[in-house]
């Protein structure tokens, strides 16, 4: 047995087997499902140490089959109305809806079943990390920099706002179908976006999450009605982002940014793989937020060095996408643009639909970008009132550092 | 050349809430490490025990039904090994993989009967 085919089968194979039993027994019993399939792994983690199986997988599927029917007694006994599954037609159906495409579908059902809009937004993230990629609570928090009784009282929400919702399990059909993949798209962006912009110092759990969403989105492209031009343009953009995340930490564990990374460390076959699936995404009228990102990131990634950068097309996508999405840290993000191209006037006009409070906890990066702007500008004195504005608001250390160092700089004028 | 056992004792993985990418994890390495003796030629048997315990004590003979949940430790397994000395087992037990959940490995030398 190969190392890298086993590589995060226990986990993978978690997600697979919970969404197959609830499409057999129901969302109503997903807790006994949850502890039914761990039982499997504990089995295997244990049965496996003398004689790993020629086929691990196939293996684990018939352990959580026979768990199925262990679990079925169970409840039968406790004399819930069930159908009679251990004999005739329900059993040859049963055995079908462990075929390939099946799990798959069944998964896409736990996919939308977590990004459900009877869900808390907050619980959703936990609920799909927990039951569609089998991640434990220690997992997920740390993932997601909380602490575990955070998570555990997400995950209970979850479960019990599908309770009282009486949430089906399937994958929505006709008008609703849109507003629900709209939901799961934005679940997986989060999760991608918590890997690829953690503060968290372990390189390992950003990487797999990241991965985690990317796996997850490919399974909606997997699918005939959630194959659209906008999964084509999220699952796009996670890969052009992909590329980059190796390039993104320096050798002491620092985060990089555009103009300070190796760009000869992204990666290629990413990239490649980012193409061709905007080449499908873009086959069409109406493009979404996830094509401009996408297109964005695609512009970054195009640039040799980050002095040939196209800002001109970067700022257009920006526009695009300010359009669809108004939100001031685009504003922001163009007038930073503008500086760069050294384009004053424009950014100035951007500035000026924007006050710092508009950024929240972020208030510095207006401060901070202001103050570029008026050093740019040969302004020092109100680029120093601007940066120490910048310095009162900012939290994080690495960022203070930064102003710090400018600061300094900026004084010898 | 004598005969050892290696007992496993302490938590059990069920009791841990432990995800299935640790548990494949640990198992990687218990199948590793069984690997390890298994070429050393010096691997003589071993098993892994279920958590429930059934109890038979006093002269009452009174019985308790326990599983790993209710008691502070439980024996896990055992390996059986060839080996010269308690000093050559004790390098062997270094790669028992669960020494970080707090467990132990209990070294014993296989008695011998004169015949």
């Amino acid at each position: 047995m190969e190392h890298k085919d086993i590589d995060h089968l226990f986990r993978h194979h978690s997600g697979k087997m919970v969404s197959v039993l609830t499409r057999i027994f129901g969302l109503q019993h997903l807790d006994i499902i949850e502890d039914a399939v761990q039982d499997t792994f504990i089995k295997a983690s244990i049965t496996w140490r003398k004689q790993k199986p020629e086929h691990p997988e196939a293996w684990l599927t018939k352990a959580a089959k026979n768990r199925v029917l262990d679990i079925f007694r169970t409840l039968k006994s406790q004399k819930n109305n069930l159908p009679n599954i251990t004999q005739g037609t329900d059993a040859i159906a049963i055995n079908e809806l462990f075929l390939d495409a099946e799990i798959e579908d069944a998964q896409l059902r736990m996919i939308f079943t977590a990004c459900h809009p009877k869900l808390d937004p907050r619980d959703r993230i936990s609920f799909a990390l927990k039951t569609v990629s089998g991640f434990s609570i220690k997992e997920i928090a740390s993932a997601l920099l909380t602490k575990e009784e955070t998570i555990k009282k997400r995950l209970l929400r979850a479960r019990k706002a599908i309770k009282k919702a009486n949430l089906q399990f399937n994958i929505p059909q006709g008008k609703t179908l849109q507003e629900r993949l709209d939901s799961v798209m934005e679940v997986l962006y989060l999760i991608f976006n918590e890997g690829f912009h953690s503060n968290s110092k372990d390189q390992l759990i950003r990487t797999e999450l990241c991965g985690e969403a990317l796996r997850l989105c490919k399974l909606l492209l997997k699918h005939k009605q959630t194959q659209l031009p906008e999964s084509y343009a999220l699952f796009a953009l996670m890969c052009f982002h992909s590329a980059r995340l190796e390039a993104k930490k320096s050798a002491n564990n620092e985060v990089l940014d555009l103009k300070q990374q190796d760009r000869t460390l992204w990666h290629f076959p990413l990239i490649q793989l980012g193409n061709t699936m905007m080449h499908k995404a873009v086959e069409t009228e109406v493009f979404s937020c996830y094509h401009y990102e996408a297109a964005i990131a695609a512009e970054h990634l195009q640039a040799e060095t980050f002095e040939n950068t196209n800002w001109t097309k970067i700022l257009h996508w920006y526009n695009e996408l300010y359009e669809l999405q108004p939100m001031p840290s685009h504003l922001l993000t163009m007038a930073v643009i503008c500086i760069q191209t050294k384009n004053y006037k424009t950014a100035d006009t951007y500035f000026k639909q924007l006050q710092p409070e508009d950024l929240e906890q972020r208030a510095y990066l207006y401060y901070a970008a202001k103050a570029d702007y008026f050093a740019e500008t040969n302004n020092y004195n109100e680029a120093l009132v601007q940066l120490d504005m910048a310095l009162k608001t900012v939290t994080n250390t690495l960022e203070k550092a930064y102003l710090l160092k400018k600061q300094s700089a900026w004084l010898q004028f | 050349m004598k005969d050892f056992m290696m007992i496993f004792v302490g938590k059990e993985y069920v009791d841990l809430g432990m995800s299935p990418d640790e548990l494949q994890g640990r198992m990687e390495k218990w199948f590793a490490w069984g690997e390890k003796m298994e070429k050393a030629g010096i691997l003589r048997g071993g098993e892994a025990l279920t958590p429930q315990i059934r109890r038979v004590t006093g002269k009452n003979r009174t019985v308790t039904d326990l599983t790993s949940a209710e008691v502070k430790e439980i024996v896990g397994g055992f390996y059986l090994i060839k080996a010269k000395d308690f000093d050559a087992v004790q390098e062997i037990a270094q790669d028992f993989p669960d020494y970080d959940l707090g467990n132990t490995v209990e070294i014993r030398e296989i008695m011998v009967f004169d015949r």
